[in-house]
């Protein structure tokens, strides 16, 4: 380490400008804008608490909320649980892995909205696929993503996250479970563990870590949710009513589609508090499962 | 894992594969077929996988009368601008982090730590003021310039690369008369090959990939970038068979880049936990 500390100011320089205009001046912006009511173009009018109080009074934010939980509650747990099976059968001896790999992270690198076009269009109702599945065992065709029912919408949304996200926490688990040292399985086998039972007291419990760390980012991600909606639906304005609504939404509706900066901060806090209390709640009964060393 | 898995285990283990491999693929399948159909085709009922005729006009179509050859050049444009400004920036930073001991080192770690978790919808809207008061809204500086000032997740990666390099490359540097600049770009750069690629592969994705930010910077239609154009045929209720060209064409560069460099982007990914 060099005593020359000026050297350390000079390179760290862009990070350091970075911080101060497109972090702190907007952090304390943000927070100043919540206050006021304002729309890009006048000046600012302080409003006091009116923005926080009128947001919490909206049935459309506990619409939203109740949106967004239940796309978590769907999402994580399946997204987590799949990726650890099948990060589970890809460590196996078997092959053609990396063929499979591939399979499963092509999702992860492919554009949102391209995702989103197809998806929609296999969701269609009349021409669309999955409903001609159904029609081949006789199942009534269902009404993926217009049904009257939020509950099919935002679960065939979570569906199609899963899709996407997959790849990215298997990746994750894979690399936690090929840490396992061979010698501890091939000890317990011949103390005769059979290979349910490696899974559930050895493997399980090593690879805990990655599987709090994937189920930390898709929680996260699924409170952050935007392109998967942007792409599934086309327009915000015209092609999501309101009972399929998430925060993230209403934050860049109210703010781009109708330049009320006011409500539209106190809403984007409102939902960074909340994925901070979700965050510190995991992270309180991560002590109660997840093994480190 | 273990080598003797019996057999009918291993069966059911390739089945469930096979199926989930399918799964995660048939969008894709679904995506080109549609792509070749004709008009008339996209609404047949049984829908056909492999189109009869196969109608190429689609691409034609997105290519030149939508502009998608011009999306295209534009998402090129700004990817390769990112890409520049985030591996040259990220490793100047990483570089000043490991090298020196300075008063305020650790707070900057701290603050890395800060920009990845506050979200994208707090600072939007300021960030959108500062570009609109410098008369940069509908231009690419937006979307551009802020990869000029290093980000935390890359300057991270190359941070923890530049750290294992032996302390003695830089004192026997110095010694022979080096300034810092020079060690910098003659010495560590070409020693972080391995760790830039991978950052170019995350930039790369990272950029081809956004929607957020040209959807509110763009306003200008010959400016938007592949998701963009692609936002805006969804919005117009094209033909399904136009939408999915559209989808091939803003899907196929990715995939392509992904391919050749599939190791540094799953190891990064394996070793951070994140994506671009």
């Amino acid at each position: 380490m060099r005593k020359q500390s000026y050297w350390g100011y000079i390179f760290t320089l862009p990070f350091i400008i970075n911080v101060l205009v497109f972090l702190l001046f907007p952090i304390a912006f943000s927070a100043y804008i919540s206050f006021t009511q304002y729309d890009l173009f006048n000046a600012p009018k302080w409003v006091g608490l009116d923005n926080w109080i009128n947001v919490l009074k909206k049935e459309e934010f506990w619409i939203s909320m109740r949106n967004v939980f239940y796309f978590a509650l769907v999402f994580v747990p399946l997204q987590s649980g799949i990726a650890f099976i099948v990060a589970f059968m890809l460590n196996q001896a078997i092959r053609a892995k990396a063929m499979f790999r591939l399979f499963y992270f092509l999702p992860v690198v492919t554009p949102w909205l391209a995702g989103g076009v197809v998806w929609s269009w296999m969701f269609n109702y009349q021409y669309g696929v999955f409903n001609w599945f159904l029609s081949l065992v006789n199942i009534d065709p269902v009404r993926w993503l217009d049904s009257k029912s939020w509950v099919v919408v935002i679960t065939s949304i979570a569906l199609v996250n899963v899709w996407k996200g997959l790849g990215q926490s298997m990746i994750i688990i894979l690399a936690g479970m090929q840490n396992v040292p061979k010698e501890v399985l091939e000890a317990s086998q011949i103390d005769g563990a059979s290979g349910w039972k490696q899974l559930t007291r050895i493997v399980f419990p090593m690879v805990t870590p990655m599987v709090y760390m994937v189920m930390i980012l898709s929680t996260i991600s699924a409170f952050h949710a935007f392109d998967v909606f942007l792409g599934l639906f086309g327009s915000i304005q015209t092609g999501i009513p309101e009972r399929n609504m998430i925060p993230n939404l209403l934050v860049y509706r109210d703010s781009f589609l109708l330049f009320k900066m006011g409500p539209a901060s106190a809403m984007a806090w409102l939902l960074f508090f909340v994925i901070l209390v979700i965050t510190l709640f995991q992270r309180y009964f991560e002590k109660k499962w997840v093994h480190y060393d | 894992m273990t080598k003797n898995t019996p057999w009918p285990l291993k069966l059911l283990i390739y089945a469930l594969l096979l199926a989930g491999a399918f799964v995660m693929i048939f969008p894709f399948i679904w995506m080109i077929s549609t792509s070749l159909k004709t008009v008339g085709a996209i609404s047949q009922m049984p829908p056909k996988l492999i189109p009869d005729p196969i109608d190429f006009s689609n691409y034609t179509t997105a290519w030149t009368k939508v502009n998608f050859g011009k999306y295209t050049f534009n998402s090129f444009f700004i990817v390769v601008f990112d890409m520049i400004g985030s591996l040259f920036s990220c490793a100047v930073v990483a570089f000043g982090l490991a090298l020196f001991n300075f008063k305020g080192r650790g707070l900057i770690f701290m603050v890395m730590l800060a920009t990845l978790m506050i979200p994208g919808q707090v600072t939007m809207i300021p960030t959108y003021f500062i570009w609109k008061q410098f008369h940069a809204l509908d231009t690419y500086y937006p979307l551009i310039v802020p990869s000029f000032l290093a980000g935390a997740f890359g300057i991270f990666l190359l941070h923890q690369y530049m750290k294992a390099l032996p302390k003695e490359l830089y004192e026997s540097a110095v010694i022979d008369g080096c300034s810092p600049p020079g060690i910098f770009a003659r010495i560590y750069l070409p020693l972080c090959k391995p760790a830039l690629a991978a950052l170019g592969v995350f930039t790369f994705m990272g950029a081809w990939n956004n929607t957020l930010g040209p959807l509110i910077y763009l306003q200008t239609k010959e400016l938007y970038t592949l998701p963009l154009g692609l936002l805006y045929l969804k919005s117009e209720n094209v033909n399904q068979a136009l939408l999915m060209a559209g989808a091939v064409i803003t899907t196929l560069p990715v995939v392509i880049v992904y391919l050749f460099a599939q190791k540094h982007f799953v190891q990064g990914i394996a070793s951070t936990g994140m994506k671009g």
